[in-house]
């Protein structure tokens, strides 16, 4: 797959501090690219440098090949955006705003109206047509984003947190949108601090953190950068100080904490973990209400890599 | 594009309720309040007709200019007439002075020489009337000195002088008359100034949903591929005419309902309406681009400034014009609100419109230079930080 959008060296400043410091990345044609990271981690920062709406002070932005400028209109037209704030006139209908926002990238009426009917559809407003933004719940309303966002039918499609306080439901319209989108052939770059959300969506993924690229890669290749294969929990009444150390001396065990009736045990790469526990229970006649185990999350390799949760 | 941006901006604007309301209902309600509370006032301030006497002896029947000059300000139910006029001889003139039947009296019998009772606005502008003949007379002698060669050839040109000196008394004492007639319409002047400005809050609306750094949808619309310039002109284009029919239903309303009058040339109250609404924008523009505060602080100063403006210009009393004037004059120059006023002022109270134009070209100047700095703010077309 070939690259349509480069970013090489780029730094962003804010009165001093950096918000993007020596950021490079690329975007690959057809792919659902997740850019995650904690608040203030320079995504969406990122992201305004890209479309030409901040100054940057060192770096380059190319588009399908070309240096990105503001008055470059031609990559424009094949670029949409959803900005984490919804962006929608309130004096406007559902349709109003779509035709709108549709109308400043199409002029042809009709090619216009096939468009707006199809956001409307991708995003399950058929219904809403003709209500008013005030009208519509937070979950609604963040759908009628995307669709302004995507109508006119863009080669690449910026998605900045769009899931934000957004109802299940509509999280998982948008979502089921999202990959909508990505089999028509669209190129997706999708900012989130959800790493649910990334780990279902993203074909591969880049881990911000004050600026910089701390690891990119898919879910899997970014998990094996987590040094634990394993995180067994269980769920008991009481556990003794005894007990604590003699399982955190089991072989693999990498760390293990007793809390708020929760045993939680991290192993490193092995075989057989989930057996070891459950010998070591019976054998000491310990009770348990639940156990599982789980794999490592991204939330893990952040924690890995930087020392912080990805929510702090 | 840039007419798909025109209709949606008006249809935006039209369905605002807050702008609705500032710029259409707002000047309408005050407007409504001047006339239940002016009403009364105008009733007891009507002008009437002063009564003065004339002794009518042999100097004033043999004077032209006196004679002709209080012929026109006394005559009945004319639009010049400023005086009701007894010709009587001195000693009944005294008694009915005495009586206060007349403010004064006039005798021409070897100089100009008027008597009045008491001192008063009526005695004050009947002195004035006698000043300015006797101004006149002093021209016409003067004149008659001047051209003692061209009357020796030729004995009508006398005439010729007397009736270019006539004509100008007439013109000047009709125009100072004419003052009395209302002296409230300037707070109605002053209420389109007030709408022509507040206008400045719809600018600023359009605008703002149009740049990316005050707005979510004007982060939308700049990384559409469309032209900033195309963006803001036909953003402002449309703000200005719903700031146009605005001012304009208000200029019918004052007109229809509260029976306003704006002197004989529509043309140039037109015009004013124009380039004070023109005015109004450039002023939202440019606080809109100037200062980095959300939309409802700019609302306010808008209206803040706005409503200084006007009440410097005369909005709620016309003192307030007059102190400023006298006292601080270069104020209500660069007033915008007092160029709007001044110049409907103009188109009322003179026949010439020199006053007028020099208000017009006020309004021009100060668009021009709050257009000319939003350009130059606007010009970059990306931002440190949004």
């Amino acid at each position: 797959m070939a690259n349509c959008i480069e970013v090489k060296n780029l730094t962003k400043d804010y009165k001093g501090i950096k918000a993007v410091d020596d950021l490079s990345i690329e975007v690959r044609e057809g792919e659902i690219l997740g850019l995650l990271g904690p608040n203030g981690s320079g995504k969406t920062t990122t992201i305004n440098c890209i479309l030409s709406l901040l100054k940057f002070h060192t770096g380059h932005i190319t588009i399908f090949g070309k240096e990105m400028r503001p008055d470059l209109y031609e990559v424009k037209r094949e670029i949409g955006v959803v900005f984490q704030d919804v962006a929608v006139f309130e004096e406007l209908t559902v349709y109003e705003n779509i035709d709108y926002f549709c109308g400043l990238y199409i002029t042809d009426k009709e090619k216009r109206k096939n468009c707006i009917e199809k956001a409307l559809e991708l995003v399950g407003l058929e219904e809403y047509k003709k209500y008013y933004p005030k009208q519509l719940s937070g979950g609604l309303l963040r759908r009628l984003n995307i669709a302004c966002g995507v109508a006119h039918q863009p080669k690449i499609i910026f998605l900045d947190e769009p899931t934000v306080a957004v109802d299940p439901q509509s999280r998982n319209r948008i979502l089921e949108g999202i990959k909508t989108l990505r089999k028509e052939g669209a190129t997706i770059i999708y900012t989130t601090h959800y790493m649910e959300e990334v780990e279902i969506l993203c074909d591969r993924i880049i881990i911000l953190d004050k600026g910089k690229v701390l690891a990119s890669g898919t879910t899997d290749e970014l998990k094996k950068l987590a040094r634990i294969e394993e995180k067994i929990s269980v769920e008991m009444d009481t556990l003794k100080e005894k007990n604590l150390k003699e399982i955190e001396s089991l072989n693999n065990v990498l760390d293990c904490y007793y809390d708020d009736k929760l045993l939680v045990v991290s192993f490193l790469k092995g075989k057989n973990n989930l057996m070891a526990i459950l010998e070591y229970l019976n054998e000491h006649k310990l009770k348990y209400e639940k156990i599982y185990s789980e794999r490592p999350t991204l939330n893990d390799v952040f924690l890995e890599l930087t020392g912080k949760e990805l929510r702090d | 594009m840039f007419f798909h941006n025109f209709n949606y901006t008006l249809k935006t604007l039209f369905k605002n309720k807050i702008l609705i309301f500032w710029t259409y209902a707002f000047p309408i309600i005050l407007g409504l309040l001047f006339y239940f509370a002016f009403s009364d006032i105008e009733k007891g301030e009507t002008f009437k007709v002063i009564p003065i006497g004339i002794v009518e002896n042999q100097a004033f029947l043999e004077n032209t200019l006196y004679k002709e000059t209080f012929q026109v300000l006394g005559e009945e139910g004319s639009k010049t007439q400023l005086f009701s006029i007894r010709y009587e001889d001195e000693e009944t003139c005294q008694s009915l002075t005495k009586k206060k039947e007349i403010v004064g009296y006039l005798n021409l019998e070897n100089e100009a020489r008027l008597v009045i009772s008491e001192n008063g606005i009526d005695e004050t502008t009947f002195k004035f009337v006698i000043e300015e003949i006797e101004e006149k007379k002093a021209l016409f002698n003067h004149l008659i000195e001047m051209n003692q060669d061209s009357i020796r050839n030729d004995a009508s040109f006398v005439a010729q002088i007397y009736e270019n000196v006539m004509a100008n008394q007439v013109s000047s004492i009709q125009d100072d008359s004419k003052s009395h007639l209302s002296y409230t319409m300037i707070e109605y002047y002053t209420l389109i100034a007030m709408a022509c400005l507040y206008g400045g809050i719809v600018g600023m609306y359009a605008i703002n949903q149009k740049l990316a750094n005050m707005s979510s949808n004007g982060k939308r619309v700049s990384v559409a591929p469309i032209q900033k310039i195309k963006l803001i002109g036909s953003s402002a284009l449309a703000s200005y005419v719903a700031l146009l029919i605005g001012v304009l239903l208000l200029f019918l309303f004052t007109v229809f309902v509260l029976h306003v009058d704006y002197g004989d040339s529509i043309f140039y109250v037109l015009l004013l309406i124009l380039f004070g609404s023109l005015a109004g924008l450039a002023f939202g523009l440019f606080i809109s681009v100037l200062l980095k505060k959300n939309e409802n602080t700019k609302i306010g100063i808008i209206i803040a400034s706005t409503m200084f403006c006007s009440v410097l210009s005369g909005m709620m009393g016309i003192t307030m014009k007059y102190v400023i004037d006298k006292n601080v004059p270069i104020l209500n120059k660069i007033n915008p609100a007092n160029m709007i006023t001044d110049g409907f002022y103009a188109l009322y109270y003179y026949d010439t419109p020199e006053r007028f134009f020099m208000n017009l070209i006020s309004l021009i100047l100060f668009s021009l230079v709050l257009f000319l700095i939003s350009i130059v703010i606007l010009r970059g077309e990306k931002y440190d930080s949004i």
